[in-house]
């Protein structure tokens, strides 16, 4: 049998999801979870300390993830879309868990919404390789990463509320324009989203800006 | 909670008037319908106050009735003779700061200033609004979306204002083929900025961010070169 932590933090994701934060008890979560009270307040003094450690695991997965297929490629386009990809692909596999991790940690309080911004933060060094990457790095706002971050998380909650759980891969070229556009412009943004699916070849994607009026078209060898 | 989508996604004919865009959002609209400010001493106002700093320091579900009447020097009575509860007060509360954050928006509107200009003035207004009332910033755009469907329908509303503005850069846009969703995304960047800033207690401060979110609405329409010059001449 699991440990009587991660059995709990489990059925805290899966009764939220269902529920929502508000009408869960924690009668729902021991039931859940078949602990007794007695060991849930050994494990957390309250709900709310028990949805924070719930939602700390769900973004440990999902960092997880994205780190890994972000490092599996080379140039900073493609690490891009490989993380937004692994993420999406998660959150659509995952419904309980995206909705908890997106959705529900910004209804909980102060303390949670402050959680919540500091996981998203993580994603902002990932994002802030595009100054190295553009030609105008170096010029940028200094919060443009963490904008990029909200505008990737802010699409997600939109198509999570509206209940579009399981379209979510297809939010990927919008997801790449917003982080790419505030680092190479909308023209090579676009471009780049165009590249599409397909493995675009390396050399294809390194002058971005302006420069790209004169690239090869998508798919071009 | 209501999705945000702008008319341009949604494939609605794009409102020419703001004053209508405003009365089809069913925000509060004229000038006459508007609340009397809030340092105005009515019981109800000295409610609203308190509620919003209330929510401010310990968030809406926390926050009790006493929380409210205390500070107000009020009674649970009076309280009950204009509200119904405390959602129907923290609706209120968030309508007459909306109100003002709309009607700031609406000051900075003018049919003959150009897009990016116009982008700019409205930024500043709202900034502005948000860091002269920390209380209410937090409430409109920290609690507001998270506390039961009326306060984030408002939230949702108010969102769209903004983003059918901000879509009209594409009258303008450099790149035809830009995403539909680039101008949602631009305010969500923008949002979580200014949230962060709240969060992290400096409300007072928010001017700070005008660079930035100049820069992060421009770019998706005008491009790099054209953003970043707007972005620096905000920054003085």
């Amino acid at each position: 049998m699991r440990p009587q932590r991660e059995r709990l933090l489990e059925a805290a994701v899966r009764i939220v999801a269902e529920k929502g934060y508000a009408a869960t008890t924690i009668g729902d979560l021991t039931r859940e979870a078949s602990i007794s009270r007695t060991t849930f307040y050994e494990l957390y003094p309250d709900k709310e300390a028990c949805f924070l450690a719930a939602f700390d695991s769900v973004v440990e997965v999902l960092m997880r993830r994205i780190v890994r297929a972000y490092e599996a490629e080379e140039h900073w386009p493609q690490r891009a879309r490989a993380g937004l990809r692994a993420l999406l692909e998660t959150l659509a596999e995952e419904p309980a868990l995206a909705r908890l991790a997106m959705v529900d940690i910004s209804s909980v309080g102060p303390a949670a919404q402050r959680r919540h911004r500091v996981a998203m933060q993580r994603l902002t060094p990932l994002f802030d390789e595009g100054r190295d990457f553009a030609p105008r790095g170096h010029r940028l706002p200094a919060n443009t990463s963490r904008m990029a971050v909200g505008g990737v998380t802010g699409l997600i909650a939109d198509d999570l509320v509206a209940g579009r759980t399981e379209q979510l891969p297809e939010l990927l070229g919008d997801l790449l324009f917003a982080v790419l556009v505030p680092y190479v412009g909308p023209h090579a943004a676009v471009e780049e989203i165009r590249l599409g699916e397909g493995r675009p070849q390396p050399g294809a994607v390194n002058g971005p800006g302006p420069a790209t009026a004169g690239r090869p078209p998508a798919g071009s060898p | 909670m209501p999705a945000i989508r702008s008319p341009h996604e949604s494939g609605e004919a794009p409102q020419g008037e703001l004053g209508g865009l405003i009365e089809r959002e069913r925000l509060p609209s004229g000038r006459e319908d508007l609340p009397e400010p809030i340092v105005a001493h009515s019981q109800r106002e000295r409610i609203l106050v308190a509620m919003a700093d209330s929510c401010a320091n310990k968030g809406f579900g926390a926050t009790t009735i006493a929380d409210i009447v205390r500070p107000a020097g009020v009674s649970r009575a009076t309280f009950y003779e204009l509200f119904e509860d405390k959602e129907d007060c923290f609706q209120a509360a968030m309508e007459l700061s909306l109100a003002d954050a709309m009607e700031r928006v609406v000051g900075a509107f003018s049919p003959d200033k150009p897009w990016a200009t116009l982008v700019r003035d409205s930024a500043a207004a709202f900034l502005d609004l948000l860091a002269s009332r920390p209380a209410f910033a937090r409430m409109a755009m920290v609690e507001a979306p998270a506390s039961g469907q009326r306060a984030s329908e408002m939230h949702a509303a108010g969102k769209r204002v903004l983003l059918t503005l901000l879509d009209r850069g594409r009258d303008e846009a450099i790149e035809p083929a830009i995403p539909a969703s680039a101008g949602r995304a631009a305010i969500a960047g923008a949002e979580s900025l200014i949230v962060g800033q709240i969060l992290a207690g400096n409300a007072e401060r928010l001017r700070d961010l005008l660079p930035d979110i100049v820069y992060i609405t421009i770019v998706p329409y005008l491009g790099q070169e054209e953003a970043l010059r707007h972005s620096r001449e905000v920054e003085a």
